[in-house]
């Protein structure tokens, strides 16, 4: 059976990846042209040649959402980066295996295995908890870092916003405080801090953009 | 493949996801729609990534502006170095950075009765303004005002006085107290 009879057959796409990589750049910076459903379907049907593309793919798209899943529930980068291989591992394998029965629910699948397993690691990490403090041993601090952000600019940034508003963000962002108790802090009404808040954060957006100065 | 979002997730929704403000059904929903909506789920990212920046900016001691109590607990609890210099309406008060100092703080009291904002506003020699800051909110109930430098900036600083008026946001603005920081700048530091 050649290519378009079995994607026929599967009822898949053909995967075309609509940018191409470049030299020196990997393949996960191909984008593929396809639902997740669809790439789940040729991942199962293993269609030689576009099951790794899909795979690619399907791990380009989701192991950014599940490390954002594993850092709000387990608050550290090193489990979040446990949790996307283990669940993606996993998602990958169930496919190969077609035990996913519907293969336009594999957001579903990831997260409720992330779910599961952030789960896991929580109990895990609360044993290791139990073993530092029986054995008094520090934890190793690894302050989490963003590679990615031009942190120069950012600092640049921030030092433009008005008092009121670089004092919001930081309780927001490095504070880890919600609206309300940001606003009883700071004598604000929630909605207040919340109108701030946004007014700031889209002035930090803009400012990192280079799309617009911060007045 | 990129579909426009059918409902896409306001920013306050994402920032009470990810501060844990929002609700746990409300929680489970948004997780349910990010893990569908790689839109959403790229929009999260993009703040949690913003966030992740501000908190390294600051666990590095670059943070530069009035902050609060709280945020100082928390910075002394994560290891940040802090010198903090106390001071009162008609005081002056010697100071310096010295290596290892991650951040300088000013801790300025006054009588605050009445007021809800202030204005500090900092000169230099010869009254040059050195810094404004205006409607900072005076936060917590310790009723003072931290107004932070980061210690590589101070450490560049030459030898200076500062002087530092404070004044109430209310009409009329009011002088709230007026201060002095004699600077010294430590050689090699």
């Amino acid at each position: 059976m050649n290519r378009p009879d079995l994607a026929a057959a599967t009822g898949c796409v053909r995967l075309t990846p609509v940018s191409r990589g470049c030299y020196g750049c990997r393949s996960m910076t191909q984008r593929i042209d396809a639902t997740d459903g669809d790439l789940a379907r040729v991942i199962t049907a293993r269609e030689p040649g576009s099951r790794e593309h899909a795979e690619t793919e399907l791990y380009r798209r989701f192991a950014a959402r599940v490390r954002l899943y594993g850092l709000r529930h387990l608050r550290d980068e090193e489990s979040a980066r446990d949790l996307v291989q283990q669940v993606m591992l996993l998602t990958i394998e169930k496919l190969r295996a077609g035990a996913i029965r519907d293969a336009d629910q594999v957001g579903s699948f990831i997260l409720g295995v992330s779910r599961t397993m952030a789960i896991d690691l929580k109990r895990r990490e609360r044993r290791r908890d139990r073993l530092r403090e029986t054995f008094a041993v520090e934890p190793p601090t690894a302050a989490p870092d963003d590679s990615t952000l031009d942190l120069d600019r950012l600092e640049h940034c921030l030092g433009r916003l008005a008092e009121r508003e670089r004092m919001i963000v930081l309780l927001t962002f490095y504070g880890e405080r919600s609206a309300r108790q940001i606003g009883d802090e700071m004598t604000m009404t929630e909605g207040n801090v919340r109108v701030t808040r946004h007014r700031a954060i889209g002035k930090l957006r803009a400012c990192m953009s280079g799309a617009g100065a911060v007045p | 493949m990129t579909t426009r979002c059918d409902a896409p997730a306001s920013d306050d929704d994402l920032l009470d996801y990810w501060t844990g403000a929002m609700p746990g059904t409300d929680a489970d929903r948004m997780e349910e729609h990010f893990f569908s909506c790689g839109e959403c789920a790229a929009r999260l990212g993009a703040m949690v990534s913003l966030g992740t920046g501000l908190a390294t900016l600051v666990r590095r001691g670059r943070v530069s502006g009035v902050v609060s109590r709280s945020l100082l607990n928390r910075l002394q609890r994560d290891g940040v170095h802090v010198r903090q210099f106390t001071v009162w309406p008609g005081e002056t008060v010697p100071c310096a950075a010295f290596p290892g100092d991650d951040l300088l703080v000013v801790a300025l009291h006054a009588d605050f009765a009445g007021a809800e904002t202030v204005n500090l506003s900092v000169t230099g020699p010869e009254d040059a303004s050195f810094r404004y800051m205006g409607d900072v909110p005076i936060a917590g109930a310790e009723r003072e005002i931290l107004w932070a430098t980061p210690g590589a900036d101070v450490r560049r600083m030459p030898s200076a006085r500062l002087r530092l008026t404070l004044t109430s946001g209310r009409p009329g603005a009011p002088v709230l107290g007026e201060y002095e920081l004699d600077h010294t700048a430590v050689p090699g530091a």
